[in-house]
């Protein structure tokens, strides 16, 4: 959380009285509309690249107070923590005024927030349009409840001076083709590891590409349906299994999301699935492994190649005392200035999903990156092809296609799995 | 000579009046519930509240951020199809009964040994202390690199007593990570068992076991005799709480597994967060939470009665 600069040095009454007068603010609530000096207060997650925040903080806030006087207040919560404070301030009605989503809350509060259509169609059509998985991240009942900011990426990474080891330059075009080289690498002990067990991300950023690209699904387009007992799924499944048992370590079941990331650092596997983090990471705390780490899109499979979306968005609360200032600020901070000087900030960390930005300058920064760029015409949600619901939201919540997969890596037979599956899944999506 | 002082009327009307207060004040029934009025307001309001708030979600289709429709005991019947949930509580009464009857032999044990007398006692008694003290999220990851097959200490030494590289894999095997889990709430209770224990061992008077020793008892049947009835209320009553806290666990599963490997360490807690807020579903979430209170009314039931009876 920010504390604002007191600009005098701070003695124990002053600090006293200020602690004092900030958790009476607290109790209080927000200032009341109308107040001299107006204030929008976004809520955003920390972010792992941290000028990312500062620039807000210290570039695009003073330049908008001094523009209309009006106060932007940057209000940064920690990673995982806000989803729970989107929660606390939807059944309260006060806190923010503007928040960042991840993915399943633009869903899940969507009620609480301002259509932002006619922001959006403008914002489209002055930047190249947006990105069809943009309109898929954000749209609730035809509506746009957010403004789409960007993506945050699940892609390939792999080890370079490994796969040269087994004669691979360029990363495998098929999931087929990755197996072959996997279980070469595995032979000289450089296996893959990629996260089959309960994290947030890692797992459902490859299982459900790799479900999609043979095929299957875990809903059909009308959002009702369950068609995830299909030969398709029972194909990506066994699949899945051998990709496992012959290339894998066996500790994946277990992995979190930072299991990979534990691993790759201290040279365990030669090939995962995350964000562009790992490369980020690499390059600062391990430069001999950033060197020989590239990245690189999903393979394709018998019905192509396919992505996770896995989308950032900005949405004004509808009980805002300030929501015509923040429609405002809104269409401001989406304007070409500000938000190219925010995503390059980032460098490529936030894919935008708008296609003015396709050969923005940020890509050239490192181009090991681009595959991320790339990889946002093919980038999906959970339950696709079915919109975006609160069963999908369930159904990622309860690990349904993540046990899927990992079930079957650990011996279970593919009829049983995909059995499984399918009463869950029913089980969800009857309410829909 | 007589000297009369003369009242001021107004006075006595005010002493008169203090007075009544204060014998009213005085008379047992209206002060023993003021004295209670802040506890029971505290309680109604920490634990009643949310608890009979927790009942009221459970009976509805209640999405984070809308208003919740009532749906009687829907949720109920979801949950009775659901086969994790099933598997869910499985895990739970695993876990529960196993780590409980290791904490309390180990307690037992760990309190008997630190009953005796050699030097350092105290200290050793208080570093016992340490894997309750220290927060459960810090030492759970902690454990979490222990059982690292990368990083492992455990491996590391089975692999240099002959196991194939790279050694189990703790957290990755179903049946490896339930263990795991019982080990480390082992570990981490196991303290609480042993300290409670050793505090009522003290109170054994020593005339019972010199007593003993004079009519020829050994070791064993001063235990069984002596120690162990003396010691049962405290046993129970410690057993109770541990089964309370052992079955809501979450931290130690939510650090360490987070439910998998394919929810086979998910507890009702971790489930039931999960639920509530990864999917939102704040109904369906509190019913799942609410499983939990059969069993765990019919134990305390159980054990409160048996105390009584003692």
């Amino acid at each position: 959380m920010s504390v604002p600069a007191t600009g005098h040095s701070t003695t124990r009454r002053g600090f006293l009285s200020l602690a004092a007068s900030g958790s009476a603010a607290a109790l209080i609530g927000p200032r009341p509309a109308g107040a001299a000096e107006k204030t929008i207060t976004i809520l955003h997650e920390s972010s792992f690249i941290k000028p990312f925040d500062d620039y807000v903080m210290n570039t695009l806030s003073p330049a908008y107070e001094k523009e209309t006087g009006i106060k932007v207040n940057y209000e940064v919560t920690s990673v995982g923590s806000l989803p729970t404070r989107i929660s606390t301030i939807a059944e309260t009605g006060s806190g923010a005024d503007v928040t960042m989503n991840g993915l399943l809350q633009v869903i899940q509060f969507g009620d609480k927030y301002l259509d932002v259509g006619d922001i959006a169609a403008d914002i489209g059509k002055a930047q190249g349009g947006w990105y069809d998985a943009g309109r898929e991240a954000v749209l609730v009942d035809g509506k746009w409840k957010a403004l789409p900011f960007s993506n945050i990426g699940q892609l390939m990474n792999w080890r370079t001076d490994w796969f040269a080891e087994v004669g691979v330059k360029k990363f495998p075009e098929t999931w087929e083709e990755l197996y072959e080289v996997g279980k070469k690498l595995k032979a000289k002990d450089h296996p893959f590891g990629f996260e089959l067990g309960h994290g947030f991300g890692d797992n459902h950023g490859w299982l459900y590409p790799l479900l999609w690209s043979y095929g299957g699904a875990e809903v059909a387009a009308d959002g009702k349906t369950v068609v995830i007992d299909s030969d398709e799924t029972a194909r990506a499944v066994d699949f899945c299994r051998k990709l496992f048992k012959d290339t894998m370590v066996d500790d994946c079941l277990g992995w979190t999301d930072v299991s990979n990331n534990k691993a790759w650092m201290s040279e365990q596997i030669s090939c995962t699935n995350n964000a562009e983090s790992i490369l980020w990471f690499a390059k600062r705390e391990f430069p001999d492994i950033g060197k020989v780490t590239d990245q690189a899109m999903n393979p394709a499979g018998p019905k192509g190649r396919f992505h996770l979306l896995n989308s950032i968005s900005h949405s004004i609360f509808s009980f805002s005392p300030v929501k015509d200032e923040a429609r405002e600020f809104m269409k401001w901070l989406m304007a070409p200035k500000q938000l190219g000087g925010w995503y390059a900030i980032a460098d490529s960390y936030y894919q935008p999903l708008l296609h003015g930005y396709d050969n923005a300058p940020m890509w050239n920064v490192e181009p090991r990156n681009q595959p991320f760029r790339d990889a946002l015409g093919s980038a999906h949600l959970p339950g696709w092809p079915a919109a975006a619901s609160r069963q999908m939201a369930e159904s990622v919540a309860k690990y349904v296609v993540v046990d899927m997969f990992a079930k079957a890596c650990g011996g279970t037979s593919t009829k049983e799995v995909i059995k499984d599956a399918e009463t869950q899944l029913k089980g969800i999506y009857r309410s829909a | 000579m007589t000297i009369a002082s003369e009242r001021l009327p107004g006075l006595v009307q005010a002493t008169r009046r203090r007075t009544s207060l204060a014998a009213w004040l005085d008379r047992e029934s209206v002060f023993s519930w003021l004295m209670m009025a802040l506890p029971l307001a505290f309680l109604a309001a920490l634990v009643g509240y949310p608890f009979f708030y927790g009942i009221l979600l459970s009976l509805q289709d209640r999405p984070v951020a809308h208003a919740g429709t009532f749906v009687g005991l829907k949720n109920f019947v979801t949950n009775l199809h659901d086969p994790i949930f099933w598997r869910v509580t499985i895990n739970t009464f695993v876990y529960t009964i196993v780590t409980t009857l290791l904490k309390m032999v180990g307690g037992l044990g760990l309190a008997l040994a630190m009953n005796q007398n050699f030097r350092m006692k105290n200290l050793v008694r208080a570093l016992l202390l340490l894997p309750f003290i220290i927060p459960t999220v810090l030492s759970t990851v902690a454990w979490l690199w222990m059982l690292d097959p990368a990083f492992s200490v455990v491996n590391r030494l089975l692999v240099s007593l002959g196991w194939p590289r790279p050694g189990p894999s703790w957290l990755g095997n179903p049946t490896l990570a339930m263990v795991s889990i019982i080990v480390i709430n082992t570990w981490r209770g196991l303290p609480f068992y042993g300290i409670t224990l050793l505090a009522g061992l003290q109170t054994v008077p020593s005339e019972l076991y010199d007593a003993a020793a004079i009519d020829g008892a050994g070791g064993w049947h001063r235990f069984r005799f002596i120690t162990l009835p003396l010691l049962r209320p405290i046993i129970l009553i410690v057993t109770l709480f541990s089964v309370i806290f052992t079955f809501a666990d979450f931290q130690l599963v939510y650090v360490l597994t987070h439910g998998g490997p394919q929810n086979a360490t998910q507890l009702f807690a971790t489930y039931a967060f999960d639920i509530a807020m990864g999917a939102g579903q704040l109904g369906l979430g509190a019913s799942i939470a609410l499983a939990m209170l059969p069993a765990l009314a019919l134990l305390i039931v159980a054990l409160t009665i048996y105390l009584r009876r003692e």
